[in-house]
Parts: C-alpha cells; sequence; structure tokens
C-alpha cells in the first residue's frame, strides 16, 4: 500500500509516495529525501540528535511517523542560515565553543532555536539547563551550549521589540 | 601588522575554531551520511545467549544468497590481538561465530537487503540452533577452579596475570593499615554517533575502501588486510567526521571484516550503522575493575606502601589493536599515582568473562586507578584525623624532585603537583565548608567536601609500548607539509580528529612556523590513501606527536622556503629570516605566496642549486624522550547528600590543570568540561549491568543514563603552565584526563558528607540506592568490617 503525503521542508514543497507507513520523519529526511543534517543518535527519543522544527515546535523526528507529516512545515538544521549568514544560534554556538565533535549540534541547535520561540527560558541559565535537557552531548558540551543558547536569546529578545519579523521563526529561513 | 597576526593565530591562542561551520550548518559527513548509488544495507545476526556452542545457523532457503555465515568466509582470519607480556593468553575472535558464542550480540550471520529494515526481516528469519552453557558473568567467580571456561583451550579463564613486588614486607609494621574492596562499574562510551562502516571495491584502483568512522584508520587498515588476506596497499581505510570516539573507534570489528569481505564480492556498496542497542549490548565495553587495595601509612599520614590485588572484567576477546590486557596491566604500572612512598604490591588478572571485550576509555584504567588509590588515601586520613590533602600534601612528589622516576619505574617530566592541590582547596575553600558542615543544613542534608589528584601518561612511545608487545607500536610520527601554488599549505597526518579540533590546533601550529594565515592551511587527514602511516589518535597522543610532526615538518619547507626567498632578494641565506608569512632580507622580503609561485611557476627563476624536494617535505617526529608527557590535575568538589532519598547533588566543581604549553586554550577547556561531563557519568550514573546469565541489561538509553546539561554543573578552571622538557613547544597531551579525577573526587566528598554516620561508599556509580544501603549497612550493622560494604554482588 502507497500513502502520499505533500509537506514543506526548508520552505520547498514535496510530494512524498510511502511504500511503507512505518517510516518516521528521521528517515525521510536522511533516506529519502537527501537531508543527512539531522542525526540519530538512538532512535527512541532519548537523545535529541534528531532535533526538528514541525510547524515551529521542536520535536524529536525518530518518534515521528512521516505518514503523519501531511501539511507540515518543518525545518532542519540545513534550512536554518540564510546563505552565508548563519542563524544567531549557530553563530553563538561558534561564539562559545558550544561542541566538539558536532554531532548532537544539529540536535541542539533545532533544540535552541525552538526554545527561544516557546520564550520559556529567559535569562536562566537553569531553566536552559533544564529545558535543553532532551539532548545530550556526549562530548559533554553544555557549558557552552548553555552560555549560546542564553546569548542567542538575549538576541532575540531585544530583536524582536523594534521588528516586526521573529527571527527565529523556521519559516524565516525558507 | 604581520607580527599581530602572529599573535592572534599561533600556538597558545584561542582561536574560534575552522571546522565549526560545516558542522553547524548539517554538512558535516559521518559515515551514516555517506549515499552511494547501488548501496545496501547490513543487519547482523546476533547470539541471543551469553555462551553456547553453535550447532547450526541456518538462512532462509528463498534468501540463501543475501545471508553469509561462517560457512562462507573461507580463508579469513580472526582477529587476534596479543600481547608479548608473559603468560598471555591469545584469544581468536571469529569474525561470523561458528564452534561457540561467547557474549550476546557476538555476530553469527550477515543479512544484506536494499534497506535496513528488509535487512532486517531476513535476520528475523534465520534460525539458530544454539546450546547453552552455563555462563561466566563475574569476573571474581571465573577465576575459581571449576568456573566453566570460555577459552577451553586455556585451562583457565586468565588472559593475563602480572605481579610486581617493591619491599611491600618493610611496609607490614606501619601503624595505619587501610584495606578497602573497591569496585567500579562495567560501562559503555557511548559516543553520540555509534559505529558504522561503508564498503566497497574501487575496480579501477582494485582496492578494497572502507568508510568507517575510526580514530586510528592505518591501525584498521593493517588488521583488516591481514584479517582478509589482502596486500595493504589493496586496502583504503576513509574515517570521514567522526561523531565522537572515546576509544570505541579506536579497534578492528569483525563487522568491518565483514563487509569488507562482501564487497569485494557483491559488486555493490554495503553499509552498516550501528544502532544504539547494538552499541549497548554487543558492542562497547570498558572500565570494570575490582580491588582489594591496602594503605599503609605512619600517624602523620606518611604513606609507607602500598598493597593491591586488582582484576579486571575483559570480557570474552582481546581486540584489536590493544589487547585484552591494556587496563590490568596498565593498572599495575600507574597505580601509584602522583605519589612518592617507598613500597610496593600489586597483583593483577585480566579475566574472560561472557560479556563483550574490554575496551579502553577514555583515562582507560586510569580512572578506576584513581578512584581505588584516593579513595583509600581518604581513609587514611580520617584513620589519621588529619585534612585529606594534608594526607596528599605529605607524599605527593615534589617539584624539586622532578623530573622524577617512581616506583615502577614512570618518568615524571616535570610538574609542580602540592601547588596545583593547594590552588585547589583554596577555591573549594575546605575551610568555610567545614564551618558549614557544623551548621548543619536547614533541609537535613548532608555536606561533603572531597578532592582527588592525579598524573596523566600521554603521547608515550616505542620504549613503553614495545614491552608490551601489543599488534601497534608507535615509532616516529609523521606529517607532510605542502605548500600550494597560491602560497597556501596543505597538512597531511595519520592521526585523526573524532572532536579534538586538531583542523584547527595543527594549522595554529604550522602558523605558528610558517606565519601563513590559518584560512589558507588545511588538514588533511582521516584517508590511508593520503597521509603518512600512524597508530592514530588515542592515549592523549595528537597534540604532542602530530604537532611535534607538523612543527617538523613546516620547519623543514620553511628552510626551503627561506632559501628560495634568499635567492629572489639576492642576498645570502643567513641573512634573511621568515617572519609573519615573509622572507625579509636586510632591504627588502618577498611573501611565501610569491615564493610558492615561484617554485610552482616559474621555476626558470630559481637558483640552479634549488633543493628539489620543493616547498613540501614529510618529517618523522619523536619527542626528546618517548616515555610520556606527564600533565595533571586537582579535582575538588562539593557535594550535598540526601540521607532520606539517597540523591547526591553537586554543589561546586573546581579544577586546576598543568597541560603544560596548551596550543589553543579554548579547546583545551572544552576538552576539560567533556572530560569532566563523563566523569560525573562514571561516577554517579553509568553502569552496564549483566545478570547471571550474561545477558547485558541495559539496551536504551533509559538504561543507560548518560549525564545531560542538568547533571553536570559548571565547573571552576584554573590552569597551570608547566612545560614539558621533551616536546615541542613544551605541550603535554591532556584530551583524557577531564575524565579520571570525577570519580575519586565526588566519591571522596560523598564519603565525607557520610562519615558521621560511619558510612562509606566504594562503587561506582554512586547511585541514591548505594547511597542508602551503605547508610543503612552503617547504622544496622556497626560491627561489620568495612571491606564487605559496597562488596561483590
Ligand atoms: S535519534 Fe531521536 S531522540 Fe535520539
Ligand atoms: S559535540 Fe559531540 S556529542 Fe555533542
Amino acid at each position: 500500500m502507497s500513502l502520499s503525503i505533500s509537506l514543506a521542508i526548508n520552505g520547498r514543497q514535496h510530494d512524498v509516495a510511502l511504500n511503507d507507513p512505518r517510516v518516521t520523519l528521521l528517515d525521510l529526511l536522511r533516506e529519502r529525501l537527501d537531508l543527512p543534517g539531522t542525526k540519530k543518535g538512538c532512535d527512541r527519543g532519548q537523545c535529541g540528535a534528531c532535533t526538528v522544527l514541525v510547524d515551529g515546535r521542536r520535536i524529536n523526528s525518530c518518534l515521528a511517523l512521516a505518514a503523519s507529516m501531511d501539511g507540515a512545515e518543518i525545518t532542519t538544521i540545513e534550512g536554518l542560515a540564510e546563505g552565508d549568514e548563519l542563524h544567531p544560534v549557530q553563530a553563538a554556538f561558534i561564539e562559545h565553543d558550544a561542541f566538539q565533535c558536532g554531532y548532537c549540534t544539529p540536535g541542539q541547535i533545532m533544540s535552541a532555536v525552538g526554545l527561544i520561540k516557546e520564550g520559556m527560558a529567559g535569562d536562566d541559565p537553569e531553566r536552559v539547563r533544564e529545558l535543553m535537557s532532551g539532548n545530550i552531548c556526549r562530548c559533554g558540551a553544555y557549558q557552552g551550549i548553555t552560555e549560546a543558547v542564553l546569548e542567542a536569546g538575549r538576541k532575540a529578545a531585544e530583536n524582536a521589540q523594534p521588528q516586526t519579523g521573529n527571527p527565529d521563526t523556521g519559516k524565516d529561513a525558507a | 601588522m604581520a607580527i599581530a597576526e602572529v599573535e592572534k593565530q599561533g600556538v597558545g591562542v584561542s582561536m574560534l575554531r575552522k571546522e565549526d561551520d560545516r558542522l553547524l550548518r548539517g554538512r558535516g559527513q559521518f559515515v551514516g551520511d555517506v549515499r552511494l548509488a547501488g548501496m545496501k544495507d547490513v543487519a547482523f545476526v546476533r547470539s541471543p545467549i551469553a555462551h553456547a556452542r553453535v550447532k547450526g545457523v541456518h538462512p532462509p532457503e528463498d534468501l540463501r544468497s543475501q545471508v553469509v555465515t561462517a560457512a562462507d568466509l573461507e580463508g579469513v582470519k580472526p582477529i587476534r590481538a596479543v600481547s608479548g607480556l608473559a603468560g598471555f593468553k591469545p584469544s581468536d575472535q571469529p569474525v561470523l561465530a561458528f564452534e561457540k558464542v561467547r557474549q550476546v550480540g557476538e555476530l553469527l550471520a550477515m543479512c544484506v537487503a536494499d534497506t535496513r529494515a528488509a535487512a532486517e526481516d531476513i535476520a528475523a528469519r534465520v534460525e539458530l540452533d544454539l546450546e547453552e552453557l552455563p555462563a561466566v558473568h563475574d569476573m571474581i567467580a571465573a577465576r575459581d577452579k571449576d568456573a566453566p571456561l570460555l577459552h577451553e583451550d586455556w585451562g583457565d579463564n586468565v588472559f593475563l596475570e602480572t605481579f610486581v613486588d617493591v619491599n611491600i614486607e618493610a611496609a607490614f609494621d606501619a601503624p595505619i593499615k587501610i584495606t578497602r574492596e573497591i569496585k567500579t562499574a562495567r560501562q559503555s562510551m557511548a559516543p553520540m554517533e555509534g559505529r558504522g562502516t561503508v564498503a566497497y571495491w574501487d575496480k579501477r584502483m582494485e582496492q578494497l575502501v572502507l568508510i568507517s568512522g575510526s580514530q586510528m584508520p592505518h591501525i584498521v587498515r593493517t588488521g583488516l588486510a591481514e584479517c582478509l588476506g589482502l596486500g595493504q596497499h589493496q586496502v583504503r581505510i576513509v574515517s570521514p567526521d567522526v561523531g565522537g570516539g572515546f576509544g570505541y573507534k579506536g579497534i578492528l570489528l569483525p563487522e568491518d571484516i565483514c563487509l569488507g569481505w562482501y564487497a569485494m564480492r557483491c559488486g555493490h556498496p554495503v553499509r552498516w550503522i550501528e544502532d544504539r542497542r547494538e552499541h549497548l549490548t554487543a558492542g562497547a565495553n570498558c572500565r570494570e575493575h575490582h580491588y582489594v587495595i591496602t594503605a599503609y601509612a605512619d600517624r602523620d599520614g606518611k604513606l609507607r606502601g602500598i598493597d593491591c590485588e586488582a582484576t579486571v572484567d575483559s570480557g570474552a576477546y582481546s581486540s584489536y589493536p590493544f589487547s585484552a590486557c591494556l587496563e590490568a596491566a596498565q593498572v599495575a604500572s600507574i597505580l601509584p599515582g602522583p605519589y612518592d612512598f617507598p613500597s610496593y604490591r600489586c597483583r593483577t588478572w585480566s579475566v574472560a568473562t561472557n560479556k563483550c571485550p574490554i575496551l579502553p576509555y577514555r583515562g582507560v584504567a586510569r580512572t578506576g586507578v584513581c578512584y581505588a588509590l584516593e579513595l583509600v588515601l581518604d581513609a587514611v586520613a580520617r584513620e589519621a584525623g588529619l585534612e585529606p590533602h594534608e594526607v596528599r600534601l605529605k607524599n605527593l612528589v615534589q617539584p624539586d624532585q622532578m623530573p622524577f622516576d617512581n616506583i615502577t619505574r614512570k618518568h615524571f617530566d616535570s610538574g609542580d603537583y602540592p601547588e596545583a592541590l593547594q590552588r585547589a582547596i583554596e577555591a573549594i575553600d575546605v575551610k568555610a565548608i567545614r564551618e558549614r558542615q557544623k551548621r548543619g543544613e536547614e533541609n537535613g542534608r548532608l555536606i561533603g567536601v572531597g578532592h582527588s589528584i592525579y598524573c596523566e601518561q600521554g603521547a608515550h612511545g616505542t620504549s613503553v609500548y614495545s614491552g608490551w608487545g601489543i599488534p601497534m607500536v608507535p615509532g616516529h610520527e609523521q606529517a607532510t607539509a605542502r605548500m600550494t601554488p597560491d602560497g597556501g599549505l596543505e597538512l597531511r597526518v595519520g592521526v585523526h580528529s573524532h572532536g579534538q579540533s586538531m583542523e584547527t590546533t595543527l594549522p595554529q601550529i604550522a602558523h605558528e612556523i610558517l606565519g601563513i594565515d590559518i584560512s589558507k592551511i588545511k588538514l588533511v587527514h582521516g584517508d590511508t590513501e593520503y597521509t603518512p602511516y600512524s597508530t592514530g589518535s588515542w592515549g592523549s597522543r595528537c597534540a604532542v606527536m602530530a604537532g611535534g610532526a607538523v612543527a617538523a615538518a613546516s620547519r623543514d619547507v620553511a628552510s626551503r622556503a627561506r632559501k628560495i626567498g634568499a635567492h629572489l632578494l639576492q642576498v645570502h641565506v643567513d641573512d634573511v629570516e621568515l617572519v609573519g608569512g615573509r622572507v625579509k632580507g636586510p632591504s627588502g622580503s618577498v611573501s611565501l605566496e610569491e615564493i610558492a609561485h615561484t617554485w610552482y611557476r616559474l621555476p626558470q627563476n630559481l637558483p640552479d642549486d634549488v633543493d628539489p624536494r620543493g616547498l613540501e617535505g614529510t618529517v618523522g617526529h619523536k619527542p626528546k624522550r618517548d616515555t610520556g608527557t606527564f600533565s595533571y590535575a586537582a579535582h575538588a568538589a562539593v557535594v550535598a547528600v540526601d540521607p532520606e532519598n539517597g540523591d547526591i547533588e553537586i554543589l561546586d566543581y573546581v579544577i586546576v590543570e598543568d597541560g603544560g604549553k596548551l596550543i589553543n586554550p579554548m579547546v583545551v577547556d572544552g576538552q576539560i568540561y567533556g572530560g569532566l561531563a563523563q566523569g560525573i557519568g562514571t561516577a554517579l550514573y553509568e553502569e552496564m549491568n549483566f545478570d547471571s546469565s550474561g545477558q547485558p541489561l541495559a539496551s536504551t538509553f533509559a538504561d543507560y543514563l548518560l549525564p545531560g546539561p542538568t547533571e553536570v554543573p559548571a565547573p571552576r578552571l584554573d590552569h597551570m603552565e608547566t612545560v614539558s622538557p621533551y616536546t615541542e613547544f613544551g605541550v603535554k597531551g591532556i584530551g583524557e584526563g577531564g575524565a579520571i579525577a570525577p570519580p575519586a573526587a565526588i566519591g571522596n566528598a560523598v564519603n565525607d558528607a557520610l562519615k558521621d554516620l560511619g558510612a562509606e561508599l566504594v562503587r561506582t556509580p554512586m547511585t541514591p540506592r548505594r547511597v542508602l544501603e551503605a547508610i543503612f549497612a552503617a547504622t544496622n550493622a556497626d560491627s561489620q568490617d568495612h571491606s564487605d560494604r559496597g562488596g561483590r554482588t
């Protein structure tokens, strides 16, 4: 049985025929749509490496069935920067040495973008750690990650006032 | 201007990393990201039983061509990692098991299909006929006379027993004698990216190409070629971006050999990407040690001697290249730590059990050794009524003794251990903690302060490893430096980065010597085809060995560039110097760009006697002494222990480290933070348990707990800088150190918190249940001997 879905990924429309209804969003991205930037660390919702934004909300793409994504707007790590210009969260990750091997990094960054959008962490490092706790980094770059998320959050808050658009919506990147 | 650039980019500068951009954009290429036309997926059939006779492996008839069993692998040799140490018993690790399986997860068949899911469907249909044997799951019981045997021809289950005795009798009359039985849990390295391999046969090059996240591609090539009976020129190993290794990616896997064998015959690429369950249950085990350790001391805390029996659970096979005895043999030589005492005895056993082979994990044996020794030193302090740091200060090797040959003939190159400890004690403010302890906590929690100190041998070379006689002995480390026609530089090294930032730090070294802007220096690594032979990235050796080689190769190119530059300036070579990327004479200068342009594109302008090797050089490097650098650190922790529920919270953490000259301090900080995170995992969370039938009990991250951002506090770092007298720039290896000391520092802090209850915890991880058990044991069985606490389970 083949199932057809239509979804927007990083602003591009994709029509996909799923020949296996069990395929996850993560495998769809990585194996079918040539978007391997999103990583697989556990395939069970326990590490956060596969985090993407679906309609602006962060989710573990290894736990989402591709079949349930009909009509969704998805942002992955590949769609975050505007050409050469890095997204503020990405730039903050460089500035704060927030990774070593870089394997957890796409998930960390997408999770941070989602978190800043949620607006729940404010300027509190403990809250940031708590709300980023679904993303494991075995290289242990938590210190840098926390600082990077705080800085990007501060910048987003500053920019949110005078400007009309929110620089942290995944859609902007499309 | 040029000078300013040198200051911004050379050795000692916290430069932002060159590798960051692609990783941040999701453009890194890890092995799972490789896409090749026609590539098929592999799933393995693995043993569900820890110890069994293999009576039969039956692929489904209709899918026979998609299944490989041991019977198919004619001529393929087993993995055999021997050690030259006297009495070592080698094991043959079959690529696919046939007579026996000796661990859960051992490979029995390989299934190939268009997708992993389809391959797993085939694997599920392969019928196994296994006759279960009693399993060996406890390393102490494994040494019993009547224990079942893993390798029947051995007669026992001991890979290797070692013994060293330096006048231990002289310590026996010491007034203080403290004995503890101490255990560290079996762990998994758990890099976020597991192992993975893509294999294909390159028809034009007549070469088997294996793309595999590896810390040591050249060693994998050597081992793989030997198992498959190929010439080494017929094998190429490509290690792309590597998502963390920590030791796990430093080995040759049977999976690699299986895929290689298949790729040579099937006409299309195949890939296997380890899933998390495979990783946790079948692939990566480390750290499981058992100590019975006695400290002899005088009343003033001066150590008279250490006596120890140490056992390491080495698992079923000796893995390639480090062998099954790496940990236990190291225990005997590094147990004395940074201390100076006159008597020592240590007996060690590397024991075979029905678990997956033990592999070196960041810090290797040091984490366990540091935990055992530092715990027993704190017990000595309690017995003597002294502050633990007072006992340590009495026994640490003093700076004026450096360089120092210790009781096991380790040669400490340089350092001021007491200073590091004192700084840590001051920073954590032991006095204030003692006051706070007196006042007590309103919420009933118990506060404790603890510390630990270690020194870490890194970049040890030929003289150390030749004695072990394992399949890999590091010699000279080589690097190639090659100027490009536009004045840029390529560096080629055989080590490989799995997060260490080498694409930044090694160019910083070349920049220091040549002055070429770092954006124009490219590191080529992770490919046996393009890089000089190397034992790879392990043993905290890359900064010292590859860094030294890059410096030597850069100097080689610099000297030839100077000669060409002098000729272009029409002056004698003795009258020029290379500064900031320009060769400067008494009245004028010429850039490296112009020099490179001349060598490659205007050779008519070169002097007649120009060195024909041009602007390219491969140079080998060894430090002046190859016995290793000794970086060191003192860690100090304050914890709050809740005696009601056993919870441990880290309130403060201080690290004072000395890694000699740091190439990039920011990168070193990152390594220390990361090591600390892993050390906290060892101390409080991570445990790979097996039941009595040898079944692994943790198969997901819900059972195997990794520390997350809320578990790892922000430590306070303090740096000292004592250069090594033997290395380029005085650098020392420091990549592993952060993971060594935390279990000991936290363990001592916990025991400090529990001391008024008379409780003591001597096992990792220090879980709430174990805390409560220790308290319960102390309050309910006051007469119980200490050594029973945290004893065998
Ligand atoms: S891969 Fe999705 S949470 Fe780990
Ligand atoms: S950077 Fe390696 S796992 Fe996070």
